[in-house]
């Protein structure tokens, strides 16, 4: 007997797999029988919209992780930064004209100064410099109210940006060629610097923020409204924006890393930081277009999730929830990113249809899922097998 | 910021009652002992730590206003019984290994001065009951659960004692309300769709449901659950609907409750199903973001949404308490967004305290006399009305939260501001400072205080 199972074990284990899986399959389905296909089919349209979202925000992560091979935990807290840059700038009537000065001023000067601050001394750096100060702080402060989603899209653009930089240069960029692992840990302690700027600047309490807004009815805009398979289905036209953003950014991703020279640097990075700066790739640059192009992204999925809810620090912990969609899809991969956030929408939302009174939905599936395809394929659906040379 | 601003003047416009300006401070309201000891020369520490910087900083943040509001109030005005008062505090984060943390630097540094300590949540309760008790330190916090103020059995009652009552206790005050008003709520059937948690589940223990169902309202079984990081609760709400509930309670914050009552209207229920929940439901917060979705007949989603008011609230400015509060909240400068239920009920609780040390002190006779046993005995003994009626102070017969409670509904007011409107045509709408209206929240309480049933089993 122990001589068969030691033979067969293979075979052995994925049969248990097998069964485990039509078990699984067998009460998804019993459970499910009893319900109303429209409950059926608003389930996945939630899990698919909700996803969406997810794939947003895991696209942040997977871009930082494709580039320089580390996984960011400050992302939440990126999120959060941005949404509330971009409430600062669209909720106020009367934008300050010093308070965008000064944000386009640090964030110029961070961007001209990515290579060296010596950079500065040139005086056609000198002058892009101030032309694009003068520039970003007038997109941020001209006209009115009715100017509002400029100001707020360039404020937060220029937010973003010396957010990304201020991280990259000041607590990834030295400890190029140290262990990952430190990187790793320096995300942990920047989460809670952002953390702990955010309830400086913004405090804590919940805010508002009207980007959803019918501006005819003053409210939210309408849900489209399905009549099918004998019922209702509801589509927040919120998330579907989410979602048809986060298919952008996905494709834009797909060709920046894969026809452009930028991108393809990117990927060298990844590999070997040392090795790709032996070879004459600007490793300091890539990593910060890198961190500015995620911290923009961040910021995207901050503003449409505290559209969608209400702007709070709670916001953070969505990245938490994206986790398990980043590993399922595969660290380093752009799909996986939309793709782990689609299915993780997706199991969540089922979770909760056949047992919300225990949070199966989201204590539980997701991980139960991830579990599987981590098994069958560690790296991820769509994350790159690595073999080591020795 | 500037929006709230607005919102909230008008808000003390609404009750008829204007600021009082710097020259004509209001007396202190409560019925305070006198002193019989001089303490010139000591100081009494307000200690007090929590999470203020975790998942539910925007509703604790202005307990440190308000008690520094209230130190500063007293040393302006010689202290208490002569000792200067002070305030010891520590943000925890909400992470129960930091709330262990302070909580043993508290009790190395400050010994045996440290008698009465000010908690915030239900969590950091039930991680130190037992160590209170250990070390005889008395705690105060607004509200507790179960298990942090009776024990596991909920019948040992411990060193911790919360103003508000418990939050079963104050689901099946509601049953009863529902229960009385049968008109209003016909066959009433309730689900709870609610956050996780010793806070979240709270109500939905087998106790309550059999309470509500002894009169004659159905309770369902298993609660929806829903994370303060949702987007969407559709499934949550429909399941809750397909299980037959026409009320929805939720023991949810801010985005929780509003962010159900436009899941009803966008699925087009917002007029079949009610919605109710627990005291944090009628804080501003919900009805500032229950405004992002409007019902179809122009009202914000929250409008009618029914909750607990174990409190005086901010509109209630005929009471000399809320007055005196609303003073102090001008006269420090405060943020508008700080004017909740944590600011409030914060004023309150440092009244408890300074009343509860000066009767202590005559009790042993000086401020380092004071012993936690000696709080604790006076502690059960008080029959106080906190800052002269905010709420009561009473923990006789072993009792260790508030007996009295009153079921309010949030509305919005009218453009005379006499009353709620029906209506966006008669709805006081105000300039949000970025192009858009504002409708400016009230709560209406709906019954007067009246005792809580005991739940806790």
């Amino acid at each position: 007997m122990t001589e068969f199972i030691n033979r067969n074990k293979r075979q052995l284990t994925w049969t248990l797999y097998a069964v485990a899986a039509v078990l699984l399959l067998l009460f998804i389905g019993d459970q499910l029988a009893g319900l109303k296909a429209a409950r059926v089919v608003q389930t996945l349209i939630s899990g698919l919209l909700v996803g969406g979202v997810y794939g947003l925000v895991a696209l942040g992560i997977v871009v930082i992780n494709k580039a320089s091979g580390v996984f960011n935990f400050a992302h939440g807290w990126m999120m959060v930064v941005g949404g509330m840059i971009f409430w600062s700038f669209f909720t106020v009537s009367e934008i300050s004209l010093m308070g965008a000065g000064l944000l386009a001023a640090a964030t110029m000067l961070m961007i001209m100064t990515t290579v060296s601050y010596r950079n500065l001394l040139e005086r056609r750096n000198l002058a892009i410099a101030l032309g694009g100060t003068a520039a970003l702080t007038a997109l941020m402060t001209v006209g009115g109210i009715e100017w509002r989603w400029l100001h707020a899209l360039s404020g937060t653009f220029a937010g973003a940006i010396l957010t990304g930089l201020a991280v990259e240069r000041f607590t990834i960029r030295p400890l190029i060629g140290q262990p990952l692992f430190t990187a790793v840990l320096m995300t942990l302690a920047v989460a809670e610097v952002l953390h702990g700027v955010t309830q400086i600047a913004w405090g804590t309490v919940e805010l508002n923020l009207p980007v959803f807004v019918d501006p005819q009815t003053n409210s939210r805009f309408r849900p489209i409204r399905l009549e099918a398979f004998d019922g209702l289905a509801i589509i927040r036209v919120e998330l579907v924006i989410a979602f048809i953003l986060a298919i952008v950014a996905f494709i834009g991703f797909i060709l920046f890393f894969r026809y452009t020279s930028v991108g393809l640097a990117m990927r060298a990075t990844s590999e070997d930081q040392q090795l790709a700066q032996s070879v004459g790739l600007r490793v300091r640059v890539i990593l910060a277009i890198t961190w500015a192009v995620a911290a923009f992204l961040a910021s995207i999925a901050g503003v449409l999730q505290g559209g969608a809810v209400g702007l709070s620090l709670n916001i953070s912990f969505v990245a938490l929830r994206v986790f398990p969609a980043v590993l399922l899809g595969g660290l380093e991969s752009i799909t996986g990113a939309l793709v782990g956030g689609i299915i993780i929408g997706i199991v969540e939302q089922f979770g909760t249809l056949i047992n919300s009174s225990e949070q199966a939905g989201t204590n539980l599936a997701p991980y139960v899922v991830l579990m599987l395809v981590l098994v069958i394929r560690p790296d991820g659906l769509f994350g790159e097998k690595r073999i080591e040379r020795i | 910021m500037k929006k709230l601003s607005l919102l909230l003047a008008l808000l003390l416009l609404l009750a008829g009652v204007l600021p009082m300006t710097a020259q004509d401070m209001l007396p202190y309201p409560s019925d305070l002992t006198e002193c019989e000891v001089d303490l010139t020369g000591e100081t009494i520490n307000i200690f007090h730590f929590g999470d203020l910087s975790g998942p539910y900083a925007f509703i604790t943040q202005p307990i440190v206003s308000a008690v520094t509001d209230a130190v500063n109030y007293w040393n302006g005005r010689g202290g208490v019984c002569g000792a200067e008062l002070a305030q010891v505090y520590e943000d925890t984060g909400g992470s129960r290994e930091a709330a262990q943390s302070a909580y043993d630097r508290f009790t190395s540094t400050y010994g045996g001065e440290l008698d009465l300590l000010l908690l915030y949540s239900s969590d950091d309760g039930e991680l130190l009951r037992e160590q209170l008790a250990e070390d005889e330190i008395v705690s105060y916090i607004a509200a507790g659960s179960i298990e942090s103020l009776y024990g596991e059995d909920g019948q040992t009652p411990g060193w911790l004692y919360a103003s508000n009552p418990l939050y079963i206790n104050q689901f099946g005050f509601f049953c009863q309300f529902v229960a009385a008003n049968s008109v209003a709520f016909p066959d009433p059937v309730i689900a709870f769709v609610t956050w996780p948690g010793a806070f979240g589940q709270a109500g939905t223990e087998p106790a309550a449901r059999e309470y509500c169902g002894g009169l004659g309202v159905e309770v369902l079984p298993e609660p929806q659950i829903f994370l303060p990081t949702d987007t969407d609760i559709l499934t949550q709400v429909q399941n809750a609907v397909d299980g037959g509930a026409n009320i929805l309670y939720t023991n949810s914050l801010a985005t929780g409750p509003a962010l159900l009552a436009g899941t009803l209207v966008d699925l087009g229920l917002e007029n079949e199903i009610k919605l109710a929940g627990v005291n944090w439901v009628m804080d501003t917060s919900v009805g500032i973001l229950g405004q992002r979705v409007l019902k179809p007949d122009g009202l914000p989603s929250v409008d009618g949404m029914f909750g607990s008011m174990p409190f005086l609230w901010w509109t209630e400015l005929s009471h000399p308490a809320v007055q005196f509060v609303t003073q102090q909240f001008n006269a420090n400068n405060r943020s508008p967004a700080e004017q909740n239920i944590a600011y409030l009920v914060s004023w309150g609780v440092a009244d408890a305290i300074i009343e509860t040390t000066i009767r202590t002190a005559n009790a042993v006779g000086s401020l380092d006399g004071v012993t936690g046993a000696a709080i604790r005995e006076t502690a059960e003994a008080m029959d106080y009305a906190v800052l002269g009626g905010l709420y009561q102070h009473s923990f006789e017969k072993g009792m260790r939260d508030g007996v009295l409670n009153r079921i309010a509904v949030l509305k919005y007011a009218n453009t005379t501001m006499s009353g709620a409107a029906t209506g966006p045509d008669d709805a006081l709408l105000i300039d949000d400072g970025a192009g858009g209206k504002l409708f400016v929240p009230i709560v209406v309480p709906l019954s007067d205080f009246m005792e809580v049933p005991q739940l806790r089993g």
